[in-house]
């Protein structure tokens, strides 16, 4: 299992496009994925269970892989929160 | 012993009549999706079987989904599918619906209900703005997902006769029923117009409306008696009512079968035209039995929301071909008149849907759609020359039949040079259910072959009424004299542009109507094919100019309830 921390970079915090792309892409992989957020844990790969996250921007994530292709599954996602999922809505 | 449903009493239920008949079944109460869910305990060996029932649901809503964005082409709408299927698919809901139903041992629908609403839930109370506009989605997901493990139709066994017992059904859940073996229909909301209602009556089942708390009152399998002509429900009858309920329907089933042989015509020889308003391949045995001419309205919408999802040109196709080879005399059809209180399954929702993106708005902005369905339409028309007319629904200016005249020709086009035979002479018309159309008839009728009157929406738009809503019901008229003079007029712009008139509404079907409608020289109805006889027995016994003197009288009337008692005084002395 790997953990680790990143921060929302969408200024309009997780809403509901970069909430289904990082779905979309967590269910691409085999590993579980779960995100810790100020005391919740939910399953990343639920659309339901990243919208009660409700991330706003800055808000810290932890992410936590645990399977065959972690380190993989890890990269990719935090490239994707990295990047603003693509969305250059500044 | 004889019954009168003045009140709710231990044994009845009072409620409104909405189509005429007697049934006698055992009850079937179907649960409906958007009441809230209560939790109903299940045993250990069911446990599989709500399992399987949350997958198989899941599976059809998924493939619902796909099937829609085929039609659909813009990116936005794309997006709104793909995130009402990740709801759907998200794994989580699965797992709290499996987890209530293994260790709570509650039923599916409940799971289902309550995993949702949980989300719901902790959504609002965040507090967050994220996804306060998804709320609305997820609660009409919620209802989507309920009704469908609900749907008893496919999983459970209609009882021979049952007597559905329901808040509200959709007329696909309806058609289901009945073609399990449903025999009556017993609604707690709905207005007389609605669709399941207009359903019922095509079908020939007996229908009451307004029955208040029926689903809570009567339970599944319990020995009910519906009678819609004195309207009411009668629960636990006795041996004795039974007997005497048997003994009417016997009676009831010989008058149905009029004799017909005399011809369409009023007592003076004035000819005019019976066809059947239908949407299902069920109806269409009545549709003979009751000698209509033709098919005056073939709704399409079906194709759409049915449980087959059938958009695709070659299915489209099979649909229409079953209506002509089962069917006599001309076929009507109508483009897809999705919207209004038909959007159930759209990905939009609308504050004022009747008034917003519906019938030919929407076609003319889903291009894909509109062309699949013209092309097997006209394929049709090629293969059964002159049998074919071609329906534009909610027409409300007239640049709008240029542009789907400008569809025609193109997809014409293209079927002739890839070889495909069409029918040059394919009469085209449109719907007249916007009183703009009826007002401007002359303007409108001289771009087309034939106007439609659609009088459950012209009387809706002019009345400023939807007929939908049971609070209403009242001031829903149809036969209002100012509905009865917007149509008089368009029958004058479409004598004078050389257009014909039918009329396809309930008003067709209704004494008052028809015999109005023969008054201002329209001899062409089409209606629910129930209502064939009477208003043949009406119009084939008196002279046309009985129906002049009736009609010009009506639209100087200042109520229905005046042209009510007219009427009667009318049918009296004219008998």
């Amino acid at each position: 299992m790997i953990k680790e921390k990143v921060t929302i970079k969408n200024s309009a915090g997780l809403h509901a496009r970069p909430s289904a792309q990082l779905v979309k892409l967590a269910s691409k992989f085999k590993s579980d994925f779960y995100i810790h957020s100020y005391g919740y844990r939910v399953n990343g790969k639920s659309i339901l269970g990243v919208m009660t996250l409700a991330a706003e921007s800055g808000a810290e994530l932890e992410l936590e892989l645990e399977g065959p292709d972690e380190e993989e599954a890890l990269k990719a996602i935090k490239e994707a929160i990295e990047n603003k999922f693509g969305m250059d809505e500044e | 012993m004889s019954f009168s449903f003045d009140e709710n009493t231990e044994t009845t239920i009072k409620a409104r009549s909405a189509a005429s008949g007697i049934s006698i079944g055992p009850a079937l109460v179907i649960k409906a999706g958007s009441q809230k869910i209560s939790p109903t305990a299940i045993t250990e060996s069911e446990i599989e079987a709500h399992k399987e029932k949350f997958c198989s649901a899941r599976a059809s809503l998924v493939k619902e989904l796909e099937k829609m964005s085929g039609g659909l082409q813009d990116k936005s709408t794309a997006e709104i599918i793909e995130a009402q299927q990740q709801i759907i698919e998200d794994p989580e809901i699965k797992r709290t619906v499996f987890e209530i139903v293994e260790k709570k041992l509650l039923s599916v629908d409940f799971a289902v209900y309550e995993t949702f609403s949980s989300f719901i839930e902790q959504l609002k109370e965040s507090g967050s703005e994220l996804f306060r506009q998804r709320i609305i989605d997820l609660e009409d997901i919620r209802d989507r997902y309920v009704s469908k493990v609900c749907d008893h139709a496919t999983e459970l066994k209609v009882p021979e006769g049952a007597i559905l017992v329901a808040s509200k059904i959709s007329p696909t859940e309806l058609v289901n029923y009945y073609e399990e073996g449903a025999g009556g229909l017993v609604l707690e909301k709905g207005g007389i117009t609605s669709h399941a209602v207009i359903i019922a009556k095509s079908l020939g089942i007996p229908c009451l409306i307004n029955a208040d708390n029926a689903t809570k009152v009567v339970s599944s399998n319990e020995m009910v008696i519906l009678d819609a002509d004195k309207g009411g429900l009668i629960l636990d009858p006795s041996d004795e009512v039974l007997k005497e309920y048997a003994e009417k329907l016997k009676g009831a089933q010989v008058s149905v079968k009029a004799d017909r042989a005399a011809g369409f015509e009023t007592k003076d020889g004035f000819p005019f035209k019976l066809m059947a308003n239908v949407e299902f391949e069920a109806e269409l045995p009545r549709v003979s039995e009751m000698k209509a001419q033709g098919i005056g309205l073939l709704r399409t919408e079906s194709l759409l929301f049915g449980k087959k999802l059938r958009k695709d040109v070659e299915d489209q196709e099979a649909f229409y071909t079953a209506m002509l080879e089962n069917s006599e005399g001309p076929v009507t059809i109508r483009l897809f008149d999705i919207g209004g209180d038909k959007n159930a399954r759209r990905p939009y929702k609308e504050a004022n849907p009747f008034l917003g993106w519906r019938g030919i708005r929407l076609l003319l902005d889903e291009k894909k759609l509109l062309r699949s369905q013209l092309k097997a339409i006209l394929t049709i028309a090629g293969k059964y020359t002159g049998r074919v007319k071609l329906l534009i629904p909610m027409i409300s200016v007239v640049d709008e039949i240029d542009q789907v005249r400008d569809e025609i020709e193109k997809m014409q086009g293209a079927l002739l040079s890839s070889g495909t035979p069409i029918d040059e002479d394919l009469p085209i018309g449109i719907m007249v259910e916007v009183p703009s159309v009826a007002l401007s008839a002359f303007h409108f009728a001289k771009k087309v072959d034939f106007l439609s009157i659609g009088s459950n929406d012209l009387t809706q738009y002019t009345l400023a009424v939807d007929r939908g809503n049971e609070k209403i019901h009242t001031l829903f008229q149809h036969y209002h004299p100012a509905v009865l003079k917007l149509i008089k007029m368009t029958v004058k712009g479409a004598e004078k542009a050389g257009a014909n008139v039918s009329v396809c509404g309930e008003l067709s079907g209704d004494e008052i109507g028809a015999a109005c409608l023969m008054g201002f020289g329209i001899n062409e109805l089409s209606m629910v094919p129930n209502s064939l006889p009477a208003i043949y027995d009406l119009l084939s016994s008196r002279n046309k100019k009985d129906f002049d003197e009736l009609a010009e009288k009506a639209v100087d009337l200042s109520s229905s309830e005046e042209l009510e008692q007219f009427f009667r005084e009318w049918k009296d002395q004219t008998a």
